[in-house]
């Protein structure tokens, strides 16, 4: 008897306890691990969001910079955190849907975490600096097949957002290169600039810096700013290249009520006029997805990359 | 060029913004300070929190503030590094050899009133070089590639372990155990797990904090304990009655101030190699060129006055490559350029052009920041003395309370507790054992970009790597050359100065 009263009071008290999470949540700080340095794409467009989100979630987000091993350091920390929805993931889709492939991880991205949202992408580009001498990707790839393979190509780290699209276009175009690692995109701009290697994919917001130091070849997207120049897609290549989404992931356990108010606050952004003024200035782009639209194209894009894996690390 | 600097002056003075510049300034270097003083927060951190503040002020408020946390909480690193030898960043663990034995003798005010004349003497002499170099600093920085900056780096370890205190074998094991323990996790080319026997909390290798504090707090808090405890408990660390730097010691200082300052400011021009090394090979000139080598690393204003002076000479033209190339050589730089392209301004050779008058009117703000800094340090300084003004028989534990605070705020994560503690007793072993751990910290920091650079140019190098380097990278080659040459001289010298440290101490211990 006794017992059962204390079930029966701890059933009601966990119904009690959870009805009141629900109507508050959240109802202190929400922490949001990005797996990579300070200073980054990442880390600019998330102090951007959050200096703003607040007016439509009711609390703070604050922002937490947990660098190391390529992300995995950061996406286990929030993999292990309780699914409460008060810690989230801020990452990108190569750590998100690829990193699996090449290494043992400790968690499984693709059940472990639930999308969010998207927040935006920024599809990479291939320049050359303007004196160069090739003017188109065809050029480059004549290039890379006249030399034997050693024509050199800088990527700005091991399987991340310009190695696998650089990668990608590689294998499209049946051509090999020496393709040189950097330590993040700055210093690979550096080595293009600095003639250590001809030609290297990046982002538009920091290709515009360079003005008319370096020349724009193609771009995963179209890119007005730059002056127009061809889609991957329009020289033939089948399929998205070069995108590297920045997604909101929560724990998968997390309740699903609490995914909603943070996906319906997150909605909001787009037409909030400071977060347009200042994606603007980033020069990112507001292509906002839904997170049950992104986990439509989550799967498919990690099988994309396992064959590409396939792929590279048989050779 | 010139017409754009002599149009910041009005920039600057004429918009009515003057007076808020000068107050945010004053008020990023205090949040700097304060945030630096504090193990385990560093200044990376305090910028990217208050960068979204950033935002919303003026270009030309905004960017000074961050500029004043920059240089505000590198100082900071050097108050507990002198007063209870926890060094916060790389950068200030040479200046943990000398402080805490000052900080003993009584002497710990003067340590840090040299410690902040030298930093901003040495900080505002850069400034000027950057602003007037400008052009020429950015050629530099494209001209120095992975090559270069391996060559570079490699000759900076063998500098640096020639020259420290050890023995020549002692110190090439350090060598060796630092280049180890930077190999645990990933490979920095190509991601591949090294050495971390399935542990995932390995894979992003050993974290530089806690194995800094590890090394040089615990041990000494733990020799403290087991031989001093009686005079430990006696004493009390009052920083306000305590003696201030007289201006004669000062003048002795100039001449390693102004060295460390050219050490600094040159290092600085090469991008990768930084603060860490400055302030090494800032030390490692003053010991070689002083009279009384053997008094460093017991107690010697020279032996602060020295790394001080050459990492804050770093400052300056590290920006460079950020202003002219909108390239930004550390995560430091980064944060700026975030909050540059923010405002709408993006740095590169376009700003350059087209804006130059911003730059040199920010350039401007960082020599402000120096002369702010010089007031305000100085007048906070007896705050911070009081902050301090306890007894030592509590110091001990309150530094035992940071240590294990600032392991963890890091990264927040409670495996950095295990590696402090690890690190602790390695550290109290090798100093039992009279190993000298700089060899082994400056290998442990400056191996993943050794190693990044290396591989780098083996990837440029294609299959012949010998030829790139002597068709391709004439500097490179170069500096390959004369290294053992410049090792062998060094080598040599800093064996004399050991064997006249070593006969001065037995004729003393004759004498007595």
């Amino acid at each position: 008897m006794n017992n059962l009263l204390k079930t029966l009071i701890a059933i009601l008290a966990i119904i009690n306890f959870s009805w009141i999470a629900k109507a508050d949540y959240p109802e202190k700080p929400i922490t949001m691990v990005i797996p990579f340095g300070p200073g980054g794409s990442h880390d600019l467009n998330a102090r951007v969001f959050t200096s703003i989100i607040p007016q439509y979630l009711g609390n703070a987000i604050i922002v937490k910079l947990v660098p190391g091993a390529s992300g995995q350091t950061g996406t286990a920390m929030v993999a292990q955190a309780k699914p409460d929805g008060y810690t989230l993931l801020f990452t990108h889709n190569y750590v998100d849907q690829l990193q699996h492939h090449v290494k043992k991880l400790p968690y499984k991205p693709l059940s472990d975490f639930v999308t969010v949202g998207r927040l935006n992408y920024a599809a990479a580009c291939m320049i050359v600096l303007s004196k160069s001498k090739y003017q188109s990707v065809q050029d480059v790839f004549d290039a890379a097949k006249s030399s034997n393979g050693k024509l050199k190509l800088g990527h700005s780290g091991m399987w991340g957002a310009t190695m696998v699209p650089m990668a990608q276009l590689m294998s499209w175009g049946k051509v090999n290169a020496n393709l040189t690692p950097f330590k993040g995109g700055g210093p690979m701009v550096k080595g293009l600039l600095a003639g250590d290697v001809e030609a290297v994919l990046h982002f538009p917001s920091v290709i515009k810096g360079q003005g008319s130091k370096v020349r724009t070849l193609a771009c995963g997207a179209k890119e007005k700013s730059l002056g127009t120049p061809p889609t991957f897609e329009e020289l033939g290549f089948t399929g998205q290249i070069g995108y590297m989404d920045r997604i909101l992931m929560a724990p998968a356990k997390t309740p699903p009520e609490r995914i909603k108010i943070l996906q319906d606050a997150l909605s909001k952004l787009k037409d909030d006029k400071t977060f347009k003024k200042f994606m603007k200035r980033l020069g990112e782009n507001m292509k906002f997805m839904s997170g049950p639209d992104y986990e439509k194209i989550r799967a498919e894009k990690s099988n994309n990359y396992k064959s590409l894996v396939k792929q590279m690390t048989k050779g | 060029m010139l017409e754009s600097f002599f149009n910041s002056f009005p920039l600057l003075l004429g918009s009515g913004n003057f007076l808020t510049i000068i107050f945010v300034i004053a008020l990023g270097l205090l949040i700097g300070l304060f945030v630096g003083a504090l193990p385990g927060l560093t200044t990376l951190m305090a910028m990217a929190i208050v960068l979204p503040i950033s935002f919303f002020m003026d270009p030309l408020v905004g960017i000074p503030f961050l500029i004043g946390v920059y240089k505000g909480g590198i100082f900071g690193g050097s108050i507990p590094a002198i007063l209870v030898s926890l060094p916060g960043t790389g950068a200030s663990v040479a200046t943990t050899f000398d402080g805490p034995p000052l900080t003993k003798m009584g002497k710990g005010r003067k340590a840090l009133e040299t410690a902040l004349f030298s930093s901003v003497i040495a900080d505002f002499s850069s400034d000027i070089v950057t602003i007037l170099l400008i052009g020429p600093i950015a050629l530099v920085a494209l001209l120095i590639g992975p090559p270069e900056l391996a060559a570079i780096l490699f000759l900076s370890i063998l500098i640096i372990s020639s020259t420290s205190s050890g023995s020549v074998g002692k110190n090439m094991i350090m060598l060796a155990a630092g280049l180890f323990i930077a190999m645990i996790g990933q490979d920095p080319i190509a991601a591949l797990s090294r050495f971390t026997f399935d542990v995932f909390e390995l894979r992003a290798g050993v974290p530089l904090l806690p194995m800094l504090i590890g090394l040089f707090a615990i041990p000494e808090i733990l020799i403290n304990i087991e031989t001093k405890a009686k005079e430990f408990v006696k004493t009390k660390l009052n920083l306000k009655k305590e003696e201030k730097l007289t201006w004669e010691e000062f003048l002795k200082l100039r001449k390693t101030i102004l060295r460390s300052t050219v050490i600094g400011t040159t290092i600085g021009m090469i991008p990768g190699v930084g603060q860490v090394v400055a302030a090494f090979v800032g030390y490692a000139a003053a010991k070689n060129s002083s009279k009384t080598p053997e008094k460093f690393g017991k107690g010697e204003l020279e032996g602060i006055a020295a790394p001080e002076a050459a990492n804050n000479a770093v400052n300056g033209p590290t920006l460079v490559p950020l202003l002219t190339l909108g390239i930004p050589g550390d995560n430091i730089t980064a944060i700026l350029l975030g909050a540059f392209i923010a405002h709408g301004l993006r740095p590169g050779p376009e700003l350059m052009s087209e804006q130059g008058s911003i730059v040199f009117a920010i350039l401007l703000c960082m020599l402000i920041a120096n002369i702010l800094f010089l007031i305000l340090g100085y007048f906070t300084m007896p705050l911070f003395s009081k902050v301090v003004t306890i007894k030592k028989s509590y110091l001990i534990p309150l530094t035992i309370i940071f240590a294990f605070a600032g392991s963890f705020v890091f990264r927040h994560n409670p495996v950095d507790l295990y590696f402090l503690l690890f690190f602790g007793i390695f550290g109290y072993i090798l100093k039992k054992l009279q190993f000298d751990v700089t060899p082994l910290v400056m290998a442990f920091i400056l191996a993943p970009s050794l190693e990044y650079a290396f591989g780098q140019t083996l990837s440029l190098g294609d299959d012949n790597v010998l030829m790139y380097l002597l068709s391709e990278r004439p500097i490179a080659a170069l500096i390959i050359v004369s290294t053992p040459v410049i090792t062998w001289k060094l080598f040599q010298r800093s064996k004399k100065l050991r064997d006249v440290a070593t006969s001065l101490t037995s004729s003393q211990v004759k004498s007595s």
